[in-house]
């Protein structure tokens, strides 16, 4: 993990100095970055939520750096997988590994407190911090923070009131960050927070290798007190932890006992407020009245989800029309103005046949993740969590499983990254093992596709269009299996740690607009390029086999693609599909599609190209619908068929930059592996079973 | 008494986090240490986890841990 963050951070690459971004999640970080960067940026892999590493660059009075923004964490003492990737962090730069000229500890000001609690940690380093103090715009009241008083009783360079939400105070954080680049100063206390005499006990045992002592002390006392990775004699730390013991204190507690005291003082000086009462009902507590009320939350959970659903089918279709009708456009005009040759083939047939069968599906994975993004930024993701969490436990999942089995929806990629955020590694472990079973928006294309040629437009029980019911099953298939399963998975794994649920719920915000598109720009961006790539290269390769070898059409009475190479393994693989009702052209997208599953849509879509061989583009749908068998006549997709396939794809394992991801999560074969052979046997049983029972019912 | 003994509304004082270290760990760290005052907001149905209000946070824990929470009389 940390050699691979190292690769890929052009930060480190070069001599010039950076800045980091740190913070408690939720203290609005990530909007900070945004609106420093602006849009030079580099996201190192998938977005998710902000687990991934972000780098950007500053430019600003004859200055230029670059920020780095970590995943959100409460300490350096890490209960997370994502909280670990800061911990690590923070320690290379203690022992001197290219280190930060400069820490941003970005602190929610209506929460000071406990934000602090993590900027006091990071003083320990010797290296200069700046407190972006954001959501100042939050405090009222006539709360008042004296910022002056506080980076002095602190000990930071500077404390720079923000507004994310208004883009207040940037203009002062990049003038502050320009003066403390120049004087490269740190005005730090030596451990204020911490009683001498246990720093006389920790001293003689301090590591070495830490560039700063007082560094090197605290992360002592936490190796110490909580016996974490501690190996070989331990006696010296049992006699540690007896003297703080008759200092009057609890070694588990003792960090957070003193920092909290240190902190509480400062801010009972700076923060001009009546004391806060506990028993005062914040307005997001009223939301909450509505949103997590015990039969109702559930029921209005429901009822976005179902909404979410209709809408990717409903308003999606408007902006897939004008892309098809432009993909059509675009082939026209070149089959018009190019001569007729290979290359305009491969063109036609191939890439704009493969590609533009893709680009159609754009509409609905921008709302799709458009929709998940607005649900995590207002805070409502945390109140599912949270409202969730007991019927996830006992499916052997966790509250902080829904959000990344509902990222599922839309990429298992970014789904399985953010699993970082669950504690305890089982339910971490089995939540991406299922994971894959929640239908992506590669799927969809499938879906859409099949839906729209096979299943009749009927209204049933008064409202419900027979399509988008058809596409509810297909999710509700995929998620209810899924369920089922971790239920199984977890009682064959072996527990690691014990696990907690200790979440925050954070107030409900109205999202910022600038980061809401960012995320879907990023999003859909993604899946062109990266899909993009894909498909392209198969789409090509997938016209030479389906064109090659050429045999004269008068000799054959069958038409020329069945003796393509293509047509030569898709036939080859029939008598394995027949059961499931799948015929040879199915059967090579099931083969292509082992990249992606977007791939199984541009497969058939070349297939079908190169069959036709007439000058227009086919239109997929249409050419599926028609398609009759050469001997019988009969169709050859029916809506049975079409249902198996679908199943099929419920189920099937095919993205191989998923089985990549797993691979990198879980740091073995064995994982990834099993995923792909549960996943693999699911789809043939289920689409088979789906398929002969269809026909005993009497369907074709 | 524990904070479960707590009906939605009512408050208390934090006398002792128990069990598990990394519970514990968190838990202080997040600011909730003896002598801080907490409220409970909401019980979530079946045993679910419970909304606690301390300082200026929202926090949820599950109904088991929260067990463990020792409040002074």
């Amino acid at each position: 993990m940390k050699q691979h963050f190292f690769e890929n951070n052009p930060a480190l690459d070069t001599d010039s100095k950076w800045v980091a971004l740190v913070g408690n999640p939720n203290c609005g970080k990530t909007a900070i970055f945004n609106l420093l960067t602006g849009l030079n940026q580099k996201v190192s892999n998938y977005p998710g939520v902000t687990v991934e590493k972000k780098i950007g660059l500053v430019y600003s009075e004859n200055l230029s750096y670059k920020v780095l923004d970590l995943p959100g964490t409460y300490s350096l003492q890490p209960e997370s997988f994502d909280e670990e990737i800061v911990s690590e962090q923070v320690t290379d730069w203690a022992k001197g590994e290219s280190p930060p000229a400069i820490i941003i500890s970005v602190v929610d000001a209506s929460n000071l407190a406990r934000n602090l609690f993590l900027t006091s940690q990071l003083l320990d380093l010797n290296i200069p911090v700046i407190v972006a103090l954001n959501m100042m715009d939050l405090l009222n009241d006539g709360q008042q923070i004296d910022c002056k008083k506080l980076a002095k009783k602190l000990g930071v360079n500077g404390v720079v009131p923000i507004s994310a939400k208004k883009n207040q105070g940037l203009d002062e954080l990049k003038l502050m960050i320009g003066t403390v680049l120049r004087s490269g100063k740190c005005s730090k206390h030596s451990l204020p927070w911490l009683n001498d005499k246990i720093v006389e006990h920790l001293s003689p045992l301090i590591d070495p290798q830490f560039y700063s002592k007082d560094f090197a002390v605290a992360q002592l006392l936490r190796k110490v007190t909580h016996f974490r990775n501690v190996n070989g004699d331990s006696s010296q730390f049992n006699s540690i932890n007896e003297a703080i013991f008759e200092l009057g204190y609890q070694p588990q507690t003792v960090e957070a006992t003193l920092r909290y005291r240190w902190i509480d003082d400062i801010v009972n000086t700076v923060h001009k407020r009546s004391r806060p009462k506990i028993e005062k009902e914040s307005r997001s507590e009223k939301w909450d009245n509505i949103l997590t009320h015990r039969w109702g939350g559930p029921a209005i959970f429901i009822t976005i989800l179902y909404f979410i659903f209709q809408s990717i089918f409903t308003w999606a279709t408007v902006p897939m029309d004008w892309i098809q009708a432009g993909v059509d456009q675009v082939s026209v005009f070149i089959l018009s103005n190019m001569p007729s040759g290979m290359l305009r083939d491969i063109l036609v047939e191939g890439i704009i046949a493969g590609v533009g069968a893709i680009v159609i599906f754009l509409p609905q994975i921008l709302i799709l993740s458009f929709f998940l993004t607005i649900l995590e930024d207002t805070g409502y993701m945390a109140r599912v969590a949270f409202m969730l969490d007991r019927g996830m436990t006992k499916m052997g999942l966790h509250g902080k499983s829904v959000l990344p089995l509902m990222s599922g929806y839309a990429c298992a990629i970014p789904g399985i990254m953010s699993t970082r955020t669950i504690d305890s590694w089982k339910e971490r472990l089995v939540t991406i093992l299922i994971l894959p079973l929640m239908s992506c928006s590669a799927r969809l294309p499938v879906y859409t596709l099949l839906i729209g040629a096979f299943i009749p437009p009927v209204i049933v029980g008064g409202i419900f269009n027979l399509q988008g019911l058809t596409l509810v099953f297909m999710y509700f298939l995929g998620t209810v299996t899924a369920l089922i399963l971790a239920k199984i998975f977890s009682k064959f794994i072996k527990e690691k740690s014990s696990s907690s649920f200790v979440m925050e719920l954070p107030p409900y915000r109205v999202p910022i607009a600038r980061s809401v598109i960012r995320h879907v720009f990023i999003r859909g961006k993604l899946f062109l390029v990266n899909a993009g790539k894909i498909i392209m290269a198969i789409s090509i390769l997938l016209w030479f086999l389906a064109s090659f070898p050429k045999v004269d059409p008068q000799s054959v009475d069958v038409n020329p693609i069945h003796h393509s190479y293509a047509g030569k393994i898709g036939h080859a693989m029939e008598p394995v599909i027949r059961p499931l009702g799948f015929d040879w052209k199915i059967g090579i997208g099931l083969l292509t599609s082992f990249a992606a599953r977007e791939v199984m849509v541009s497969t058939m879509a070349t297939i079908y190209n190169v069959e036709d061989s007439g000058d227009e583009t086919v239109n997929l749908r249409e050419a599926m619908l028609n398609d009759t068998d050469d001997k019988t006549g009969l169709p050859v997709y029916t809506p049975l068929v079409a249902l198996a396939l679908m199943v099929f794809y419920v189920f099937a394992a095919q993205c191989m930059a998923t089985f990549a991801i797993v691979r990198q999560e879980t740091n073995s074969w064995k994982w990834p592996l099993f995923m792909v052979a549960y996943m693999t046997a699911l789809a043939y049983f289920g689409a088979m079973v789906v398929y002969q029972c269809g026909l005993l019912l009497g369907f074709s | 008494m524990i904070l479960t003994d707590l009906n939605p509304g009512e408050t208390g004082t934090i006398n002792d986090i128990k069990g598990d270290t990394h519970l514990q760990n968190r838990l202080v760290e997040l600011g909730l240490l003896s002598g801080i005052e907490v409220r409970m907001v909401k019980q979530a149905p079946f045993k679910g986890p419970v909304e606690i209000k301390f300082r200026d946070s929202y926090l949820s824990i599950r109904w088991q841990d929260a067990r463990q929470i020792d409040l002074i009389k």
